[in-house]
């Protein structure tokens, strides 16, 4: 069993408040067997993917909510060039591919580079990031979490404060401890209702239409950091953590579009502020 | 691949539904034994839950549920967390009084306060919840019935449903039961988006449903920030007596409010500065709050999940 009773226990536990919920038979590894290489296929097709050291995968150690479970890709620092794309797999999520980077310029070639944010996992299932290096080789890092119940689960605690200010984006960057460091992080965040259309209301026995962030462009300087294709498996409120290189003014322009076509601009904030 | 499972979802609820609306297929309990209660006041009985999680052996047995009888109709808070915990909770009531079951008041929407209501479907009782509750339920009814039913079991989770309030309380409302009236203030979001303080007036007897745990540690599914302000306000009120979701039957004010403030109180304080500090919620959760951890039961079981619902909300400061 690739999972252990006490985490199983405590997914229980946290499904005592009802926004995740645990399927006590693991899917057949037989039926997740089957799903990567589909999604391998259709993803990249006869490339040979390297499960190496290229790429590392971190995950919690227990998932205590499902809807929101924060994930984080490192790209070591002996991984030399500025990797072209990085894309996240949940093999058991209705839409698997989770999120699609593609690289520019002002990604960072050199140091320890980094990309997290939260997912909702609606099945046991094996994540995976795949990353594409400079010379196209692809590399993968893959782990199992024990839980389920996101995709459908309502995660909106307070629905009205969530859409009063819905829109709403924050965008930070944190310069490194040591001044030299040629690898700066940043992160966006915007209230986005993310709705997956799976959460499903018997007041009106309808789901709730989908509604989701589905691209998301980082620029700095006007230099591109990456462009970012997400689904509604990324948790409510979208929330992404990166590095870029360190450029002259370090100034991060993002764009941001959901399905409906709205578009949102945020910048980072002027200096001093 | 998604289409199995909605449909599988679906069926689950249809089934669910269906029941409610088939009162010849309602679950007759085989050994109903009245709950253990207790008067804490004159006419009003608490049952205490165990601080524990859903299992077959509690039967979903872990919050408080109380009930208060006036002189024409008696009103339950509160259900426990199953049909069988209600039937049982049902008989305590019958054991004390023969006076009609005139009103179920949830105090919010969670499994182990609600799930019992189906056990008193029988008495034709106004359902009675904050404005919200509906949606919330609503909203949450297939993820609570199926975790539910996996963790109590196929026959303690018999016969549970998901019944909607059929009263929405929007403004502070009295309801009568003969001598005595019940006062329901719907609050804005704190444990939950749907708390309802109940106030028995003439013991001066305050229900604050899960606003207020004890011993058991709290669980945060509302506003972190909500849930600190109110708790100042109640604070400030006058009891006799109040009654927590879990803990003990019954507690005084301001006292009892203290632990919980204190824990509360200290995740924020933690999660802000390390939001200040530029850390990830990933990193919040391996630190954030643990000093509280001897202080409380079932720390281990929620507190994690605490930390991330407070640092999701603090982190649009």
């Amino acid at each position: 069993m690739p999972y252990s009773f006490k985490s199983l226990a405590r997914a229980c536990g946290a499904a005592a408040l009802g926004l995740s919920l645990v399927v006590l038979a693991a899917p057949g590894a037989s039926a997740e067997e089957k799903m990567w290489p589909i999604l391998k296929e259709q993803a990249f097709g006869d490339r040979y993917i390297r499960e190496d050291d290229m790429v590392v995968l971190e995950t919690p150690q227990k998932v205590e909510d499902a809807a929101l479970v924060p994930l984080t890709v490192r790209v070591p620092p002996w991984v030399k060039g500025q990797p072209r794309s990085l894309t996240l797999f949940i093999d058991n999520n209705p839409d698997p591919k989770v999120a699609t980077l593609n690289f520019g310029p002002a990604a960072g070639s050199v140091g320890e580079r980094s990309f997290s944010t939260r997912v909702r996992i609606d099945n046991f299932s094996h994540v995976r990031a795949v990353l594409e290096t400079e010379d196209g080789s692809l590399h993968m890092a893959t782990k199992f979490l024990a839980a389920a119940g996101g995709c459908a689960a309502m995660q909106a605690k307070d629905p009205e404060a969530d859409t009063a200010d819905m829109g709403k984006t924050i965008v930070r960057t944190f310069e490194p401890a040591v001044d030299s460091n040629p690898i700066w992080s940043a992160q966006v965040m915007i209230k986005h209702p993310n709705h997956n259309g799976m959460q499903l209301d018997i007041n009106t026995a309808k789901f709730i239409p989908a509604h989701y962030v589905k691209e998301v462009t980082v620029k700095r300087d006007g230099e591109l950091v990456f462009t970012l294709d997400t689904t509604f498996s990324i948790s409510t409120n979208p929330n992404f953590r990166f590095t870029f290189a360190k450029g002259e003014e370090n100034n991060l322009d993002v764009v941001i579009v959901d399905t409906k076509g709205e578009v949102v601009e945020a910048h980072t904030p002027p200096k001093g502020s | 691949m998604c289409t199995p499972r909605l449909i599988s979802r679906q069926t689950v609820l249809r089934a669910g539904l269906a029941l409610a609306a088939t009162p010849l297929l309602r679950y007759a309990p085989a050994h109903a034994a009245p709950a253990e209660v207790t008067e804490v006041a004159p006419g009003v009985f608490v049952h205490q839950g165990r601080y524990e999680v859903q299992s077959p052996e509690n039967r979903g047995d872990m919050a408080n549920a109380s009930f208060v009888v006036g002189s024409e109709a008696v009103a339950v808070i509160d259900t426990s967390g199953s049909a069988v915990m209600g039937e049982d909770l049902r008989e305590a009531i019958r054991a004390v009084t023969n006076k009609p079951i005139k009103y179920v008041i949830n105090t919010h929407m969670h499994p182990d306060h609600v799930l019992g209501n189906a056990a008193f479907k029988r008495d034709d009782p106004i359902f009675v919840g904050h404005y919200k509750l509906a949606r919330a339920l609503g909203t949450r009814a297939d993820s609570y019935l199926t975790a539910n039913k996996q963790m109590l079991g196929d026959e303690a989770f018999a016969g549970s449903e998901i019944i909607l309030p059929t009263l929405s309380i929007k403004e502070p409302t009295t309801l009568d039961l003969g001598d005595r009236e019940l006062l329901l203030e719907p609050q804005a979001t704190a444990h939950t988006d749907n708390d309802l303080i109940v106030t028995d007036t003439k013991t001066d007897t305050l229900f604050l449903g899960d606003l207020l745990f004890s011993v058991h540690v709290p669980t945060i599914d509302g506003s972190i920030k909500g849930w600190l302000a109110l708790l100042e306000e109640i604070g400030n009120r006058k009891a006799a007596r109040v009654v927590p979701g879990h803990g003990p039957k019954t507690m005084e004010l301001p006292e009892a409010l203290e632990p919980e403030q204190r824990y509360l109180a200290a995740i924020a304080a933690d999660v802000r500065r390390q939001i200040a500090e530029g850390k990830t919620l990933a990193e919040a959760t391996k630190t954030a709050g643990f000093s509280e951890k001897e202080a409380w039961k079932l720390f281990d079981q929620y507190h994690v999940r605490n930390v991330t619902a407070a640092f999701a909300e603090l982190e649009w400061e």
